[in-house]
Parts: structure tokens; sequence; C-alpha cells
């Protein structure tokens, strides 16, 4: 690497300025579109939280209309001037399917409400007994866990939000409110960003004819340059965002007084129940119907909550904007102290030999390496299905996982009864179990291969070759399909396997129902696919064993034991190492055999840990502790290699 | 060691080995026997109430009751079996083009030319070799279905089989770049060649063999994969054969005959050229652990 001092005098300037000019750039294109997407989306929400504000002031008012009837009918028909042009509302009431009331163009003439739902209508029924099924369960659960509100968009380019009539504590209907599509929000303006750009360029370019000596120099004051242009246009965005969503409250807070006027009036107007009494407050909700805390229950904006909100906000966005910087920063001195410029050297230099790598190498980091360290860091958090969409800050819980799964020792604990309760979700429990598995299988097939293939490597055997083909099918057949037959060879009713033990006079086996026996089905699929590779590498090595060896050890009077011991076993050790040392690899992440066969039964107790990470993944739904238990595999593997390095390093040594 | 004169005598040792042969055997004709027994039924034979020992002895020995190919047939027609044959073909097909291309030009550049960052690139494919299949499985289900919407499409399935199959192809392929002598390509440089031309027309052909066992293990690889297309494939329409047949059988579905002649059917061309493959297979794997 060349010292900087030695950039040539005509590179320092347009390095510096190239440097600040990209990173400036790059930090300010991305800045603003956040403050972009930030302003659209606080926007939004404004707009849904008047649109909801509505919509449950009219539920409210259907509620206490009775659900169904004339008073319905009255209350939408009063309601209706008070929408904003293009809106539409209806009532339905389950008791009967019926459409109650309805402002609907397709609801108008013939089909005017009220009348029976048409068959074809059958999706507005349901997604009320969507509704009335998710406020039965919250309130079975005492939670909030599935939307209470829906909201979707209609083909003509508005939404439709829909909400529960709940009379007596039951929910006998819906009220569902069309609104207008959403103006889209101005972009933030250009100006700012485009000053925060220029003008510390414009100033580095000034400042870089004063007599600086050294790259160095120049680069820390592109660096000061970039720091003040990127900072002024965070501390504008994060004003310029508060501006935002403050101004916006005020909307919402008419909106709220606005229908609780309303409300009162139609209440008057319809003779109404008026108990309980009216609570404009809780109007404002979320989709679980629980209320936002923004507003006070009079209707005004509720300043101390509004500030907690508006805090975490700029809290947010100040850690984004943090990110930016220091990613500018690394950018600009990347370029101004001569990086890329070496970078490209190289590149330009090595074109062809890059060229031949880059579309491997690409794909490789782009379906290999990122997912790897994607998967590494989604194991810090709580990723699950529910909230794949969320930023990975707002789901970080750090090493909670980590803990989770390692420092949970409880394998077994004792029943009131006195008997033993395993807790086979255990890590534990699946890594001894794993341990069991891959030693039991190895040795089998370690001692079944090595036997054969001392049996085939018999001189003049007859039929060798049509052994050697015969006894090799296991390994070729896909091991998937292997899996599935033995699965059904050991069925309870109908397997051969209980057939046999019946013929012995013994009774068939449940065999997936207890562990041990549940782990020997497995086991016996493995050995009977395990043993062929075994075979076939010891006896490639037994046939490279000159035969001198063997005829000098007679002559010597050696015994047979003798000879196996002190010619043969040295003689396959080094083919048949490495043989046992994948092998094991393999047994350890023999994922197929252990789904297919076992699929963990008894209660998840013959899980090996691949399978097990992948049912937190895709059974239980759990991405993030799935992806942290996939990272202790990972380290469990990488220690195992490095032990087994040493140990060969070693035993190569001496 | 042991010759006929002094050696041990050969009648024990074909006494063990007929017996290993019958177990090894005996699933392989078992899954044959349900399927040419032409029903979906997992027994080999029907017991009476009170069975003797010779209806016993009849139901476990594979030997269908009556031979009949209606399952081999109507698993082809009646059942989407064709369809996810055709899929698993497609998709092993792919890969193995683009797999193979792109791990020759890499392996040929690793193999020919010095650059920086070469040593790291080889090891950066020997490490991802580690990585566990679960921990990469979550990432790429999350960029793939959810991300770039590839779930229950062949391409998604093509460019992760391929991506996956790169490090193993380029460590083999350059181990027999390697082994070609440089004077022809030197020649050629001088002839005023481009490294183009002399990949394409010299050193392509002279790797013929490599590159086609490299290819067919490549498609074995993709023929035989369950868990990423179980994963990702949950249209019952663009299932691969090995989610189908696990399909036949998996739950509360019994369609035993039907598995059968699927397993059959795709196992055949794979046994095969594994038999033919093998010994390339044994040398590339040990040779690959020892100096690992």
């Amino acid at each position: 690497m060349n010292p900087p001092e030695k950039t040539p005098p005509g590179l320092r300037r347009p390095r510096a300025l190239v440097g600040l000019a990209l990173a400036l750039g790059l930090g300010l294109v991305l800045a603003y579109s956040l403050l972009a997407q930030a302003l659209a989306a606080s926007a939004r929400q404004s707009d849904q939280r008047r649109d909801v504000i509505t919509l449950n002031a009219l539920a409210d008012l259907v509620r206490r209309a009775g659900g169904s009837g004339d008073g319905v009918r009255a209350v939408v028909s009063s309601w209706q001037s008070l929408l904003p042009q293009g809106s539409d509302v209806r009532v339905i009431a389950f008791s009967g399917i019926r459409l109650e009331a309805s402002t609907f163009s397709e609801d108008q003439g013939d089909k005017a409400a009220p009348r029976r739902l048409a068959r074809e209508e059958k999706p507005l029924y349901d997604r009320g007994q969507e509704l009335r099924r998710a406020v039965e369960t919250h309130r079975e659960e005492g939670g909030a866990r599935k939307p209470e509100l829906a909201d979707q968009p209609l083909p003509d380019g508005r939404r439709l939000l829909s909400a529960p009539v709940e009379v007596d504590g039951t929910v006998v209907g819906t009220v569902e409110l069309a609104t207008p599509a959403v103006p889209a929000v101005p972009p933030p303006g250009l100006t700012p960003a485009l000053l925060a750009f220029f003008l510390p360029l414009l100033a580095l370019a000034a400042l870089s004819f004063a007599p600086l000596r050294r790259q160095w120099q120049l680069v820390a004051v592109a660096a000061v340059a970039f720091v003040a242009g990127l900072g002024g246009y965070a501390r504008y965005s994060l004003n310029a965002l508060e501006e935002g969503v403050r101004g916006s409250q005020a909307g919402v807070a008419d909106q709220l007084r606005a229908m609780s006027e309303r409300a009162r009036a139609v209440m008057a107007e319809q003779n109404l129940a008026t108990e309980p009494p009216l609570q404009p407050g809780t109007w404002d909700s979320d989709i679980y119907r629980r209320p936002q805390g923004l507003l006070t229950p009079e209707g005004a904006v509720n300043e101390v909550e509004l500030t907690r909100r508006v805090e975490k906000l700029r809290g947010e966005a100040s850690r984004a904007l943090l990110g930016l910087g220091a990613l500018g920063l690394a950018l600009l001195l990347f370029v101004g102290l001569g990086g890329l410029h070496r970078l490209v050297a190289t590149v330009v230099e090595h074109r062809q030999a890059y060229g031949y790598i880059v579309p491997a190498m690409v794909g490789m980091v782009v379906l290999v390496f990122f997912p790897f360290f994607y998967g590494i860091t989604l194991s810090f958090t709580d990723a699950n299905l529910y909230n794949t969409n969320e930023p990975l800050s707002a789901i970080w819980i750090g090493l909670r996982n980590y803990q989770e799964i390692l420092g949970d020792f409880t394998i077994a604990r004792q029943a009131e009864n006195g008997a033993w309760v395993f807790n086979y979700l255990n890590f534990y429990w699946t890594l001894f179990f794993t341990v069991v598995w891959t030693i039991t299988n190895v040795t089998i097939g370690v001692s079944v291969g090595l036997l054969l293939a001392l049996i085939l490597n018999t001189p003049n055997l007859a039929m060798r070759p049509l052994y050697r083909v015969l006894l090799i099918l296991p390994w070729a057949m896909p091991n998937y399909i292997t899996a599935l037959i033995w699965k059904g060879m050991f069925h309870q009713q109908f397997g051969v396997v209980n057939h046999v033990l019946r013929m012995f006079g013994g009774q068939g086996l449940s065999w997936f129902e207890s562990p041990f026996t549940s782990f020997l089905t497995a086991l016996a699929t493995n050995g009977w696919l395990s043993f062929p590779f075994m075979m076939v590498v010891s006896l490639g090595a037994l046939q490279s064993i000159p035969m001198e060896l063997y005829e000098a050890a007679r002559v010597d009077g050696a015994s047979r034991w003798q000879q196996f011991l002190s010619i043969t076993l040295p003689s396959l050790k080094p083919a048949l190492v490495p043989a046992i040392i994948l092998s094991v690899v393999w047994t350890f992440n023999m994922f197929n055999i252990i789904f297919l066969v076992t699929e963990g039964e008894p209660g998840n107790s013959t899980e090996i840990l691949v399978t097990q990470a992948y049912k937190y993944a895709f059974q239980r739904y759990r991405y993030g502790y799935a992806a942290a238990y996939s990272t202790v595999i990972f380290g469990i593997l990488l220690l195992y290699s490095v032990v087994q390095n040493r140990l060969s390093r070693a035993t190569e040594a001496t | 060691m042991a010759t006929r004169r002094e050696g041990v005598p050969h009648l024990p040792l074909h006494g063990v080995l007929v017996l290993f042969t019958l177990f090894t055997l005996y699933p392989i004709l078992w899954v044959i026997t349900i399927a040419f027994s032409g029903r979906q039924n997992l027994a080999i034979a029907t017991l009476p109430s009170e069975p003797s020992t010779m209806d016993r002895l009849r139901a476990i020995t594979p030997w269908p009751e009556v031979w009949s190919l209606s399952n081999f047939t109507s698993v082809m027609t009646d059942q989407p079996f064709a369809r996810w044959m055709l899929n698993s073909a497609i998709i092993a097909l792919g890969t193995t083009v683009v797999g193979v291309f792109l791990a020759c030009t890499a392996a040929y550049a690793f193999s020919r030319f010095r650059f920086p960052g070469q040593r790291a690139g080889m090891m950066a494919f020997l490490v991802s070799q580690m990585f566990p299949g679960t921990l990469m499985l979550i990432p790429l289900f999350i960029i793939l279905v959810q991300w770039l919407g590839l779930g229950s499409s062949r391409l998604g399935l093509i460019i992760v089989y391929a991506t996956t199959s790169i490090p193993f192809s380029v460590w083999m392929l350059k181990g027999y770049f390697d082994t070609i002598p440089k004077d022809l390509e030197e020649a050629a440089l001088m002839e005023g060649a481009s490294v183009g031309r002399i990949f394409w027309s010299i050193i392509l052909p002279l790797a013929k063999p490599a590159v086609a066992v490299t290819a067919l293990f490549s498609f074995m690889t993709a023929w035989n994969e369950f868990i990423l297309a179980a994963t990702f494939m949950d249209q019952e329409a663009m299932y691969t054969a090995p989610v189908g047949l696990r399909f036949f059988v998996g739950g509360f579905s019994q369609q035993w005959g039907y598995f059968a002649a699927g397993s059959i059917i795709v196992s055949v061309p794979v046994v095969l050229l594994f038999l033919f493959l093998q010994k390339y297979l044994v040398s590339g794997l040990t040779a690959g652990s020892v100096k690992g």
C-alpha cells in the first residue's frame, strides 16, 4: 500500500473532491428518500386514523341503534351528509344475513337495502365473521393478535374499512366504510438537499487552494465538510419530520371533535340510547381497536404522549442517519486516500481473471455468503412469520435466543406423581441424541463396511463383481426414497418388519411410539444406506496394499491376526480416517432420514439438531430462534473441524 | 494374504455375503413388489384373520400376488406425477447448465491466472461448504420467497441449486485444469489467440471428461434434492418429483402403489448414473477431505 504522502499533487484535489461528492451524494440521496418515506408514512397514518375515527363513530351509533332495523337506516342517512365526497357506507347484520343499509351505488334501485345478501356477496358476510372471531379470541385470551378492523383496497381504487358492531357483548354485524383514495403526499423540497450537497463541495474546493502539504489533511477537511453537510441536512429532515407528525395531529383532532358533535346531534335526533355515555377518545384506535392514546377523550391532542412518540421516531431516524454518516465517511476516506484508485487499477490489471470469476462470485455472494451473514444477524432478533417486514432494529433482542437455547438445562423434571417428564425440545437433549445417533451410525457403517470389504478382498472369490454391485445399491438410491421405503416397512399394522416379528411369535411393535424403537428405525435405515460408502473406500485401500508385505510377514511367521493388526489396519488408515471424518459430518447433518422416517416422533424426542432447527423455522415459524439454533450448530461443526485438523496434524507430525 | 491353499474356506464367506446382499436387496425388492402389485396397499398380501405361518411368510415374500402395470400407467396419467417429473427435469437441467458454466469459468481463472484474492476466493468456496443447510435455508427463504417472490417457481430453485453446487464443481474442475499442460496455451497465445478463444477451443475440449462428470454430479444432486424443494414449492403443480413422492405417502395420504411406481421411475436413471460415476465420486471426496 502506498503511503498517502506519495500521492501525486495533481491527483490530491480531484480525489478529495470526488470522494466528498460521492459520499455526500450517496448520503443525501438515501437521507432524502428516508425522509420522503417517513413523511408519506406519517401522512398515510393520519389519514387512516381519520377514517378509523369516522368508522368507529358510525359503528358506535349503529350499535346504539340496535344493529339492525329502521334506526340503523336513519342513522346512516343522516350520517351520509357528513362524509367526504366519494365515501360510502354499508351495514350488515348477521342475523338473517342481511344488508341493513347501504349508500353504495350498486345497492340502489331494486337492490336497495334492506335485503338479504346475495350468494355472490358472501365475502362481505365472511369478512364480518372473521372480525367476530377476532373479537371473541381477544376476549378469551385477553390480548390482541388478529386485527379487529379490516382494511383492504377496492377494485375502484378506494379503500374499504370494516368494523364489527357489538350489541350487549356479542358481535351482531359489521359496518363498512369505503373512502376515496388518499392523494399522494408531495415529496419534501429538494432545495435543502441541494444546498447540503453543493455548499460543502464549494467550501472544499475553495479550501483546497490553501497550502495543505499532505493528502490526509485535505481528506480531513473533506470529512469535516461531509459531516457538516450531512449533519445539517439530518437536522433539517428531523425537524421536517417532527413538524409533519405534529401538524397532522391537529387534523385528526378536528376530525374527532367534528365526529363527536355530529354523533351527539344524531343521537338526539334519532332518540338513541345515551347509556353508556359517548367516549369519542376511544374512536381513535389501531386495527386491534385499542385507543392510540394520542388524543384526550375530549378530542384535544395529548401533548405528553405525542412528545413521547415524536422522541421515539426522532431516535430511530437519528440512528439511521448516523449509520448513513458512517457509511459515507468510510466511502470518503476510501476514495480520498486513494483506495478507489488502487482498486480500479487492480481490477483493470487483472480484468480477465476477474471477468471469469465475477459471475460465479456474484452468485455465491448473493445466495451463499449474504444469506449466511444475514442468518447470523437474524439470530439476534425475534424474527417470525408475522414481522418479516419490520426493520431488524425493531425486533433486535440481542443474545436472548442464545440464552434461551444454551441456558436451559432442564432436560427432565419430576412431575407431581414422581415420574420423570422429559423436555425433548431442550437443546441438550437434542445434542445428546445427535451425538448418540452419529456415533452409533458411524460405528455400524465402519464395521459393516470394513467386514464386507475384507471378505470381498479375498482373492479368487467367486462372483465378486456381482456382490460388489448389489451391495453398493443402497448408496445409489436417492436417500429420501430409502427413508420413505423404510418408513413403510416399519408400519405398525402392515409393515413387513412387524410381520416378521409376528411370524416368530412376537407382537407387532408401534415403532414410533417410544423414543428408543423410533431411534432404531432411523438407525436401521441409515445403517442400510451408509455402509456401502465405507465398504467402497476400504476396498479401494485394501486393494492398494502390496501382496509382498503379507508374504514377508508370513516368512517371519506372523499370524493372520498379527498381519491384520500391523499391515492391514495401518494401510487402511489414510483412506479410512478422512472417510470417517466425512461420514461423521454427513450423519450429524442427515436431515432426510430423521425428517422422513421418525419425523421426530414421539414428541420431538428423536429430532437431531438440524431437523429441530428446521422445525423451529418452518413449523413454529420462529425464524430468529431457528437462526440462533443453526448458528450454534455451525459453531459445533466449526469446533469439530478445528479439533479434527489439529489432531490430524499432530498425528502426521509424529 | 490368504491364498486358496492356506486361506479361509470360501463357503462361510459366501454365507455372510449372501446374508448382507439379501438385507441390501430386500427393501428394493419390496418397493418393486408394491409397484407391480397394482394396488395402493402397503401390505404385500392380505392376511386372513387367523393367519398361519405360511400366510405370514407369504406376507413378507417380496413377490406380488398379481403382476400388474396399472400403478405405473396411472401414476403417469391420472396423477400429476408426469408434471412433477418434468419440473424436476427442467430444474436439474437448468441447474446443470448454469452451475457448470459458472464453475468452468471460475475454475479456469483460479487455475490459470495469478491475481489478488485468488487464495481467499478458493478458501471462501471451501468454507462455504461448511455452512449448515438450515442456517442458509431461513435467509434464502426470506430472500427468495418474501423479497424476490420466487416461491413455487422453477427459476428460484435453479438459481439456488446452481450457486450451491458451484464450490464443489470449482474444486473438482480446478484440480483437472491444473493437470492440463500449459504448453498448448502458450503456443496458442504466440499465435495471437485471445484468452476467451483459448478457454473455449483448447481448455474446454481437453477437459471434457471432467466437465461431463461435474455436470452429471450437479444433475444428480439437483434431481435428488428434497429439503429446499419441499420448503420453496408449496403449490402442488410446482412440486418436484421428490416432494411429489413424499406427497403420496406423507401425512394421511397412503398411496403406496403410486409412491413405489414413482420411486422406481425416478431412481432407475440415477442409480445407473451413480454406478457409472462412483469411482470418480470416491476419489474426489476423499482427496478433498485429505487436503482440507
